[in-house]
């Protein structure tokens, strides 16, 4: 092994693609990047508003109006837009690398990502619009214009275009090579694929058949109940979904940029498994205060959710163990000698290590909400705003951030201008986010409300929460000037010289020679998936057709009362 | 199913299914004994079940709340409103004519509610502006005696529940031609204004924009205020308050109106009646 420090130069071999331009569908990758990120820098501006008009301070334009109208598209943009072309992006980008070979199916990707564009402009109007101010979780029987919701399913439709072209390359290199192991990196995100196509039935359901009908005026009344349950369908799994590229660059990116090698790719394959099995029938954990379903339901969903945390106890630990391979092969010594011996000036390095600290924060917050009492405290309070910016927003997108340094001088063909700069935005997000919600859980647990347009600081009661607000403002100007360095690192203005790249992921310790049709592909888990979603979800969707229970009248927030 | 594998290879395979799907079976067979037969038998007693309709209740075949079936009420109903948005009632509106509606405007309703649905005489409320929803439950109240007027009473009573719905949609869709309510100016002082906007959270009383600005997410039989004739919102905010008018379904406005005082009722019927601009 010549050499295994992180992103070295490499002379270009002869058989890969050339790097950079080489890329087929480099392109591509970009344009779902560079989408992505606009979304995200828009939202972030819109963010650091929203905590002002929350703040005792005096916000520009701060109406009841246009703060929904915000907190939409601040919803909208972080969990639909960032998250879903940062995800196809970077699958494109691994089929390609991590199989070695120029993407058959690019010209589909190109359509998926010009529906998905088109969607995105459309749901963007209509919220601009303010015809369209009923958050990222629609909520019927409140409509908005149509128009939201089929850019939204234009969205879902382009993701699933990605889904069939992750399928499809990855058989065609099954076919190609049989008997051979698919690389870790891209049996997970087509195990996200997979997962995605599954996660999307609910909420597809939900718009197809429920609320698009109910906006177009075609019906008057909405079942509320199997609205909800359906969302419920696809609301733990998204999560997941917004997850995975984290979890596929801890196994498949970090070991390798911190100078080791992944402990165990079985591991991997086992995670990635379970979270395909257990992020869907487990939502209605989302509904244990809701009417409509059983409690034996609840229970099993309860029990299957219980599940979903073995993948990410396997990974803390698995990724542990790869780090301490990596630091004690760097000459770390004693228990915690090989800590210190990580090369934490690499990006991938540090950002792993900032989103365990995140994580550990916000998994403590996590333990909370799913414990029923303590729920009951905290639901619907600032809490649940502050635990899952901190986890996504914190854990799930400074990993976002590190994929896209690790992998940029291979797409663009230059090396960064400043590590430092790369550092230091790193840095400023992890300070930001901790010093954004750290106050805003507190003010959770003191009864302040989420979704709440302002705050009349007069009063008594709650006087004492301005402070605590202002902090956490001060929280969101760190996480937008970090936004901006993001930005700006880069492009063009950011990078520096030219370089010849081939990104190259982790090694397992022992690389998997002949594993287990199991562990290579899909159609068993898929079977099993479909057994679970059946026993969880089947009679508890039946029963709202089989006696059908009240409805609820349609509300149309785009045309005020009438 | 890869190509060309050895014997073993496929042994191993059929090894991961076995004992994947056992495992996956498992752990849902004993999350679904637990849940649906162990729980129940445990906690029936508390309702004083039997354990077959436990079990039932728990799979969610049985209805499972109230735990204890209800004594059937014989209690009197209050005059109070017939109306309750069901699909039937929404169908009669979203299928009413409203050009027959226009004729009946023409011939009953101008005398009181004025050229266009605006009200000239400053005790009969303006209707122009006022959603279909809005006008139809008030005529609908009128009609079966939840809301009582000598003037309006008999009106509205003559009309049959097709004519009532035609005549809710014309003036429903009148408003997005002549201005009647809606478009105005809301001046006043700075307390009637946070009374409106806020309300006054000491008192439990919500703010009157919460429910009476379109879209703000109010009962769809929610009235526009703005613009409406002064004396009328004074006249039923104190009808609201005396009891003498109770056609508001789970009293919502007669609980608000009670916490008012005169200076504050006085105040707000000045407010949402607005300047035209
Ligand atoms: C003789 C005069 C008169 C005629 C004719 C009349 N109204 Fe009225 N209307 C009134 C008065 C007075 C009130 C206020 C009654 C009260 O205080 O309860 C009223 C109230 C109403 C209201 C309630 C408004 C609100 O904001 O709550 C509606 C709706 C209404 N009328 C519709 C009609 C329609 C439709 C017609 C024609 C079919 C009609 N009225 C004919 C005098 C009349
Ligand atoms: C919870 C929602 C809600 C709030 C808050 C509310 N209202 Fe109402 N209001 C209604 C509804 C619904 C009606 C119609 C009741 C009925 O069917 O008779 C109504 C009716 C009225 C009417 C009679 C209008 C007419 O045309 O007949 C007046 C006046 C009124 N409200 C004033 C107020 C004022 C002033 C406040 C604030 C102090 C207020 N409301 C707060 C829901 C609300
Ligand atoms: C500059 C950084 C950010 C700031 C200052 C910020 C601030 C806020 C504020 C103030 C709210 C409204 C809370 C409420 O009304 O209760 C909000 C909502 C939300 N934010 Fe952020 N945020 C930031 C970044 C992010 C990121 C990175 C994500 C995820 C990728 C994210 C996802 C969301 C979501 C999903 C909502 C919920 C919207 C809703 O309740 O409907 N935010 N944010
Ligand atoms: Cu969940």
């Amino acid at each position: 092994m010549a050499s295994i420090a992180a992103n070295d130069a490499l002379p270009v071999p002869a058989a890969a693609p050339a790097a950079g331009e080489g890329l087929r569908s480099r392109r591509l990758v970009l344009s779902h990047f560079w989408l992505a990120f606009a979304a995200f820098l828009i939202a972030c501006v819109l963010g650091a508003w929203q905590m002002w008009a929350r703040s005792p301070l005096d916000a520009p334009a701060h109406t009841a109006s246009n703060y929904f109208r915000s907190v939409t598209l601040h919803g909208v943009a972080m969990a639909y837009v960032l998250s879903t072309f940062f995800i196809m992006g970077f699958g494109y980008f691994v089929a390609e690398t991590a199989l070695g070979r120029p993407l058959k199916w690019l010209k589909a990707g190109w359509w998926g990502f010009w529906i998905g564009v088109v969607g995105v402009l459309m749901a963007a109007l209509a919220v601009i619009s303010g015809k369209a101010s009923v958050l990222y979780t629609f909520y019927p029987p409140m409509t908005a214009t149509p128009w939201f919701y089929i850019g939204l399913v234009l969205v879902v439709v382009g993701s699933w275009i990605w889904c069939g072209v992750m399928i499809a390359e990855m058989s065609f290199w099954k076919r190609d090579n049989p008997g051979q192991a698919v690389p870790l990196a891209m049996f997970a995100t087509v195990a996200n694929a997979v997962m995605w196509l599954w996660t999307t039935v609910g909420v597809a359901a939900e718009l197809l058949f429920q609320v698009i009908p109910a906006s177009l005026g075609w019906t008057q009344m909405v079942d509320v109940g199997l609205s909800r349950t359906l969302f419920s369908w696809t609301l733990h799994a998204i999560v997941y979904f917004w997850l995975f590229p984290a979890y596929i660059a801890f196994y498949t990116m970090a070991p390798r940029e911190a100078g080791g090698r992944l402990f165990s790719d079985t591991m991997g394959r086992l995670s990635f498994i379970l979270f395909l099995l257990y992020s869907l029938p487990v939502g209605m954990h989302h509904l244990f205060m809701d009417p409509e379903h059983s409690s034996g339901f609840k229970f099993l969903q309860m029990v299957l959710t219980a599940f979903v945390s073995v993948p990410t106890l396997l990974t803390v630990f698995t990724i542990a163990a790869s780090l301490e391979i990596a630091g004690r092969m760097r000459g770390g010594k004693g228990l915690f000698g090989w800590v210190a011996a990580l090369p934490w000036k690499n990006p991938m390095t540090l950002a792993t290590g900032l989103a365990f600290v995140m994580l550990f924060f916000g998994g403590g917050g996590g333990l909370i909400n799913m414990s029923y009492g303590m729920n009951a405290m905290i639901h619907n309070t600032s809490w649940v705003t502050a635990h899952f910016h901190l986890i996504f927003g914190g854990t799930v997108v400074i990993m976002y951030f590190a994929i896209a340094y690790a992998i940029w001088p291979s797409l663009t063909g230059r090396e960064f201008a400043s590590l430092k700069r790369v550092r230091w935005q790193l840095w400023l997000w992890f300070i930001g986010m901790m010093v954004m919600t750290i106050p805003w859980h507190g003010l959770g647990l003191e009864g302040q409300w989420r979704r709440v347009a302002a705050f009349d600081y007069t009063d008594p009661i709650i006087a004492t929460w301005g402070p605590w607000v202002i902090v956490s403002l001060i929280g969101g100007m760190i996480l937008l000037v970090s936004a901006v360095l993001l930005i700006w690192n880069l492009l063009p203005a950011g990078l520096g010289r030219r370089t010849v790249q081939v990104y190259r992921y982790a090694e397992a310790v022992h690389p998997p020679g002949r594993v287990p049709a199991a562990l290579n592909g899909f159609a068993l888990w898929n079977v099993l998936v479909a057994v679970l979603m059946l026993a969880a979800y089947g009679w508890p969707i039946a029963q709202f057709f089989a006696d059908p229970p009240p409805q609820a009248v349609i509300h149309h927030m785009d045309r005020g009362i009438d | 199913m890869n190509v060309g594998d050895p014997i073993e290879q496929s042994a191993l395979d059929r090894r991961w299914r076995l004992w994947a799907s056992a495992a996956v079976g498992g752990i849902l067979v004993v999350g679904a004994v637990i849940g649906m037969l162990v729980l129940p038998n445990f906690q029936r007693e508390n309702a004083a079940l039997d354990l077959w309709t436990a079990i039932c209740r728990a799979v969610g075949i049985t209805e499972g709340s109230p735990a204890y079936r209800q004594p059937i009420t014989t209690a009197q109903a209050l005059p109070v409103s017939q109306v309750a948005w069901d699909p039937d009632v929404l169908d009669i509106l979203a299928n009413a004519n409203p050009q027959q509606g226009a004729q009946i405007a023409a011939q009953v309703c101008v005398a009181c509610h004025g050229e266009n649905g605006v009200s000239s005489v400053l005790e009969y409320p303006s209707l122009a502006g006022q959603s279909s929803a809005a006008i139809y439950k008030q005529l609908s109240d009128y009609r079966s005696g939840a809301r009582v007027h000598e003037l309006m009473t008999p009106y509205a009573a003559q009309l049959t529940v097709p004519q009532l719905a035609s005549v809710s949609v014309y003036y429903g869709r009148f408003a997005q031609q002549a201005t009647g309510l809606g478009g105005r100016d809301l001046p006043g002082d700075d307390y009637i204004v946070k009374l409106a906007r806020e309300g006054d959270s000491a008192r439990a009383l919500p703010a009157c924009d919460s429910c009476h600005v379109p879209g703000a997410g109010g009962p769809i039989e929610t009235p526009v205020l703005t613009g409406q004739n002064l004396q009328y919102l004074a006249a039923q905010l104190r009808a609201y308050k005396t009891g003498d008018r109770q056609n508001d379904v789970y009293r919502r406005m007669r609980d608000i109106s009670e916490k008012l005082t005169e200076q504050e009722i006085d105040g707000l019927a000045r407010y949402y009646r607005g300047v035209l601009f």
